[in-house]
């Protein structure tokens, strides 16, 4: 058992950043991000202790987690695409003002016009462009095929294009 | 805007990063939930300690052999040395006539070996220990002298007269290194003597009765030589060289 706590330790500090990140360009709270974060490594302990070596990618699983948690979210409570007045940026202090005022407004943009996204779209960008995640990686996460996630980056990245245009 | 732009600020969502705080709780949170290592209840449900009773009496066997293993290098003095001498009596009680008295020759250059031991260490106190026991085995080595048939226990008698001469090598070299006498075999070097003169005698008529080659008939010349001289183990030297063959 010490073992797989030690592991999953690992496994929590890799990606809980990641997934926290995931959730609140989903949800745009940090209470709920906070949540629904803990909800999804909670669900990936209780997992990884009873299939243990049989979940081949963790990452993957804890996404799908996210995902669903993030869909039973928005069914309970009806916030899809609102953004909440604590949804505030978390900014690097060692810049000085100015480009702590700038980075401050590019990021609002870009978050506002990712609010504006569809869900498909915003997920494959925050993978791949946030998380570094491969084509192929994607195409595991979602079950679809490789030529297609790259088809999908492509329109997400247009359509967020558009969106900013029109911030 | 370009698209390399774009993606450059959209890469500045990477900042959006968790409260450490809360990061920290979190994980606390995920694992406090687990109960304490139940590494007795573990221990309990094994199979070794399910037989726990059966097993008590194998560890005490496998305890008091390994004691008996360890107490082999031990020296008189050493608190362990009872264990060592427990195996010897028991060797020595199994062995009769010329046997037992090579036995006793054979633990009496033990005792030799290990005076030898201590003499380059600090463990002088040991020292009158270890003689006292030397004289103890040369005493009971003595008294079955007297037991031993010449006529019928000749192999014995070669091995013990080989166990003597081992013992004069040794008692040499710690008297050298101890720089004083080393127990007191007079008696036993008497006995042994006389012991000696039997053997000789014995054989040297058996030979003559037999036919011998001419190197043969040399090599029991030179040994009524040495025996006619008093030389009774030179004797059994060249003796031992013939009867080997016959």
């Amino acid at each position: 058992m010490a073992n797989l706590r030690k592991t999953y330790g690992k496994i929590y500090d890799q990606y809980v950043d990641k997934i926290y990140r995931f959730v609140i360009l989903k949800v745009k709270s940090q209470e709920a991000a906070q949540d629904l974060t803990s909800e999804v490594f909670i669900r990936g302990w209780e997992a990884m202790k009873t299939k243990g070596s049989k979940i081949d990618n963790m990452q993957a699983f804890l996404y799908q987690v996210a995902r669903n948690l993030v869909v039973d979210h928005y069914r309970d409570t009806a916030k899809a695409q609102l953004v909440s007045v604590d949804f505030a940026p978390v900014i690097d202090h060692s810049l000085n003002l100015e480009e702590r005022a700038v980075l401050k407004s590019d990021m609002d943009q870009v978050k506002t016009a990712m609010a504006s996204l569809k869900d498909e779209y915003r997920e494959v960008l925050v993978w791949y462009y946030l998380d570094e995640l491969s084509a192929p990686e994607i195409a595991k996460l979602t079950g679809k095929e490789e030529g297609n996630i790259r088809v999908l980056i492509h329109r997400a990245l247009q359509a967020l294009k558009e969106e900013m245009g029109e911030v | 805007m370009t698209e390399k732009d774009l993606i450059q600020n959209l890469k500045g969502l990477r900042q959006e990063k968790p409260n450490q705080e809360w990061v920290s709780l979190t994980r606390q949170r995920i694992f406090s939930q687990e109960p304490e290592e139940q590494k007795m209840d573990f221990v309990l449900f094994t199979p070794f300690f399910r037989y726990k009773l059966a097993m008590a009496p194998v560890i005490a066997v496998l305890t008091i052999i390994g004691l008996f293993g360890f107490a082999q290098n031990t020296t008189p003095g050493n608190f362990f040395f009872q264990f060592k001498k427990v195996t010897e009596t028991a060797q020595v009680s199994l062995s009769s006539g010329a046997e037992k008295s090579s036995a006793y020759v054979r633990l009496a250059n033990k005792r030799l070996e290990e005076l030898n031991q201590i003499a380059g260490t600090s463990q002088v106190q040991n020292l009158s220990q270890t003689i006292k026991e030397f004289q103890t085995n040369i005493t009971e080595a003595t008294k079955n002298l007297s037991a031993m048939d010449v006529n019928a226990d000749s192999d014995a008698i070669k091995e013990f007269v080989a166990e003597t001469r081992k013992l004069e090598e040794n008692r040499l070299k710690v008297e050298t290194v101890l720089g004083a006498k080393v127990g007191d075999t007079q008696e036993f070097e008497s006995a042994l003597l006389q012991l000696e003169k039997q053997m000789a005698e014995y054989l040297i008529i058996d030979l003559d009765s037999r036919t011998l080659s001419e190197g043969d008939q040399t090599l029991l010349t030179e040994a009524k030589t040495y025996f006619e001289a008093g030389d009774y183990s030179q004797s059994l030297e060249k003796i031992w060289l013939l009867s080997n063959k016959y």
